[in-house]
């Protein structure tokens, strides 16, 4: 490693200087205004809180239906992870697993909502196939579907990730020895993955209980904790010191859950070496989870069917001929075109910088020595923590008064400090893997330290890099929570008009929105995708 | 001639090197020999200005390098690893430090070195494609066309097999000898250490066990020590040997 110099406590000064001012100062205000009343200090706003009727009703239904998400993700991720790792199914139907599954990220949850609604809904596409409404969507079931459908991409990464890393032999062992079917799934799949379950379960709790956009759409009369801080903060009557109470209260389950993850990351096995072996043969397996796990997708898939028709219809489900009138409204209305470039702006610059911001801090902490550089690591824990609706209702109640207000620096740099943890880690252990000695090796061959980070250990990372940039683009053309306090009419984004669209009922401007979000982000993925395995082949 | 005057190294109040002396002259290869935790490779990066000393001087011509900075010491190292850069070709490493210090060695100078490590038919090849011995010599040519003054190798044997490592212990004594250049070599092999170099540093715990040629510390172990951990794993690779090939062919 190389001895520390300038250059780096420079950057290491900026980094914090950063999540000084837009991390913990945010922080440290909501926590103080949500004591503040009119009278002083004190604790009678959580008391008022916590004697309103229908917002413990709203955290007993969080609590309720994300633990009901939380537990049929897992199974749900589990099985298709399985089917993907552990059977000998026919290739294709793998990859269309691994490819269909991630379809769902690149959408705003805002428009599940509006999918669920046009597919199950009265008139909806599979209610017609059907025949017959299959259930009231509007409330808890509606919710319990549009989590799902928003968890279970996240947990299967987790979990795909996690198979990955057993050793496949164990099972091949575990038969020779005489186990029985059980014994021997118990022993080789279930107790090497129980830490990564358990983390999948309370990530999927986490993100459902933080989660905006779905309950904005389709929660109905079912209040949850999210949609109740939005009324609270921009309903008729806004009230900051009750808001920040609530995102104190948001805040707390998702403290108590990364600190379980990090708990259950102990339970994990790490197996020092594993080898790829051939698995054990075994019809009636592979069928049934070919079977069940293309049943999930195409069921998952299904429901954002609608999103691809009815905007392409002349008025759905009424008159079903094909027109292209609604998509060239779109066109044609300079609101919505400004709106879309206002999100390509704010997704291209949290990308750029958010990668940049990432990687420097990753590098500092990975392949320099300075004291505290661990810090960042506690940094990155926390941005992990803060769900993006309490991050944004923090930045509101801090810089409601400054310059910053209403302008698309904030929504960057709320998006940058929203998602810095996956890129940074990503960063981090990319880094990490590369070899100690290219710094000092740079520098007796004359490079100062930037010089041998731009000429070696970037080249060597791009790869990484351009991953990172993908992660940063997408979540800030999708997010909806971590912006929705912080938009006015002039920095509107794709993802927060769907919201207004919704109180005109313009379903089809919201379909060909959420089209052009997805067909942006798939676009950003393909070229990320490409450039990616372009340099790992180099 | 570099010479180490009472150099001394704790790392948080554990004393690794403890009041080291000696004196090595221009040309000479020099191991330094000793178990893993002896204080070797502390005592290499202390040369090369990776790490501080605490106490004492490092004096090379009689100019005191204990405070240059690494970069301005002019030593350079052959990592363990090599530490070649993975996304550029055999050639780019080698010309890695020439595009910082242009005009240090011309193009006839430069296709020398590289003929002298016969490393002509791989130059546009990436360095996932080299073999370790051909890494081994890119990496030595990457450090020599910077014409160091002191040439360090970190286990530089340690990676490669057998018949590759002897050729590279002849390559390294030809460079040596070709260049007249000092070459210091850390090592945990004996065997290596005794047919490599002309002088033998070994450390045991922080301080100097014995320094030597090889035939003073065959014939001369002055300790416990070089006996039992040194000698007496030469003798018995020779025990073994010997009876591999029957007495009469020793």
């Amino acid at each position: 490693m190389p001895n520390v110099k300038t250059e780096m406590r420079v950057i290491y000064l900026s980094i914090l200087v950063v999540f000084a001012v837009f991390l913990l100062f945010p922080l440290g205000t909501l926590f103080v205004r949500s004591f503040e009343t009119n009278q002083g200090f004190g604790i009678s706003n959580y008391l008022s809180i916590l004697s309103n009727k229908d917002l413990i009703e709203a955290f007993g239904n969080s609590i309720k239906i994300s633990t009901m998400t939380a537990v049929i993700t897992t199974i749900l991720a589990f099985t298709l992870a399985y089917a993907v790792n552990c059977t000998r199914i026919y290739r294709p139907i793998k990859t269309v697993i691994k490819t269909g599954i991630v379809i769902p990220m690149l959408l705003p949850t805002i428009t599940y909502g509006f999918a669920i609604m046009y597919s199950f809904g009265n008139q909806g596409l599979l209610t017609k196939i059907f025949g017959r409404n299959l259930f009231e969507i509007y409330g808890f079931n509606g919710l319990l579907i549009g989590y799902v459908i928003y968890t279970v991409p996240a947990a299967f990464l987790l979990l795909n990730n996690s198979f990955k890393y057993i050793d496949k032999k164990f099972i091949v062992v575990s038969k020779l020895m005489g186990d029985g079917s059980l014994r021997s799934f118990m022993n080789t799949i279930v107790r090497p993955l129980l830490g990564t379950l358990g983390g999948a379960f309370v990530l999927s709790f986490i993100l459902s209980f933080t989660d905006f956009g779905i309950p904005a759409s389709v929660g109905g009369t079912y209040y949850v904790v999210a949609t109740q801080l939005y009324q609270v903060m921009l309903g008729s009557i806004p009230d900051f010191n009750h808001g920040a109470v609530i995102a104190i209260l948001m805040l707390l389950p998702a403290v108590f859950g990364v600190l379980l993850l990090n708990y259950l990351e102990k339970l994990n096995f790490h197996y020092d070496k594993f080898s790829n072996i051939e698995l054990i043969q075994h019809k009636f397996r592979d069928i049934c989870l070919g079977v069940i796990s293309s049943v999930i997708i195409v069921a998952m898939l299904s429901i954002f069917a609608v999103m691809f028709i009815a905007p392409f219809l002349n008025s759905f489900p009424y008159d079903l001929t094909f027109t292209l009138k609604h998509v060239m409204n779109i066109f044609q209305s300079s609101d919505l075109t400004d709106v879309y470039k206002n999100s390509l702006l704010v997704a291209t610059l949290t990308a750029v910088l958010g990668t940049l911001f990432a990687y420097c801090s990753a590098i500092l902490n990975a392949r320099t020595p300075l004291r505290w550089k661990s810090s960042i690591d506690i940094i990155s824990m926390m941005t992990n923590t803060v769900p993006g609706m309490v991050l944004g209702l923090s930045y509101l109640l801090l810089f409601n008064g400054s310059s910053l207000k209403g302008t698309f620096t904030i929504i960057v740099l709320c998006n940058i400090v929203h998602f810095f943890t996956t890129p940074y880690l990503m960063a981090k252990n990319s880094l990490s893997k590369m070899n100690p000695s290219w710094e000092t090796t740079g520098e007796l061959l004359g490079d100062s330290w930037i010089r041998t980070i731009y000429r070696v250990i970037l080249p060597s990372s791009a790869s990484t890099v351009i991953e990172m940039i993908s992660y940063y683009f997408i979540n800030s053309m999708v997010t909806v929570s971590g912006i929705i306090f912080l938009v006015t009419a002039q920095t509107s984004l794709v993802a927060s008009e769907i919201k207004e669209l919704q109180h005109f009922a313009k379903f089809n401007e919201i379909f060909v929105l959420s089209l052009l979000i997805f067909i942006t982000n798939l676009f950003i993925k393909l070229l990320c995708d490409y450039l990616q395995k372009k340099q790992l082949t180099k | 001639m570099l010479k180490l005057q009472n150099v001394s190294k704790q790392f948080d109040r554990k004393v690794v090197l403890d009041d080291i002396n000696i004196e090595i002259k221009a040309g000479e290869i020099v191991s330094l020999l000793g178990p893993s935790g002896s204080g070797k490779t502390t005592l290499l990066n202390i040369i090369l200005g990776l790490t501080q000393l605490d106490h004492g001087k490092i004096i090379f011509n009689d100019m005191d390098m204990s405070h240059v900075p690494m970069k301005n010491r002019g030593f350079n190292i052959v990592f363990q690893d090599y530490a070649l850069f993975p996304h550029l070709s055999a050639y780019e490493n080698i010309v890695y430090g020439l595009k910082n210090k242009k005009g240090l060695v011309s193009e006839k100078e430069l296709q020398e070195y590289i003929e002298f490590l016969e490393l002509k038919p791989h130059l546009t090849k990436k360095i996932g494609e080299l073999s370790g011995g051909q890494k081994q010599r890119v990496a030595l040519a990457r450090t020599l066309v910077m014409k160091p003054k002191i040439l360090l190798l970190d286990e530089p044997l340690s990676a490669l097999d057998g018949v590759i490592k002897e050729s590279i212990k002849q390559r390294i004594q030809s460079i040596a000898r070709e260049f007249k250049l000092t070459t210091i070599i850390v090592t945990h092999d004996p065997e290596e250490a005794l047919t490599l170099s002309d002088k033998i540093l070994i450390i045991n715990q922080g301080n100097i066990s014995q320094f030597g040629t090889p035939q003073e510390i065959i014939n001369q172990p002055q300790n416990d020590f070089v006996e039992e951990f040194i000698l007496k794993q030469l003798q018995i690779k020779r025990q073994n040997i010997y009876n591999l090939f029957g007495e009469k062919h020793a």
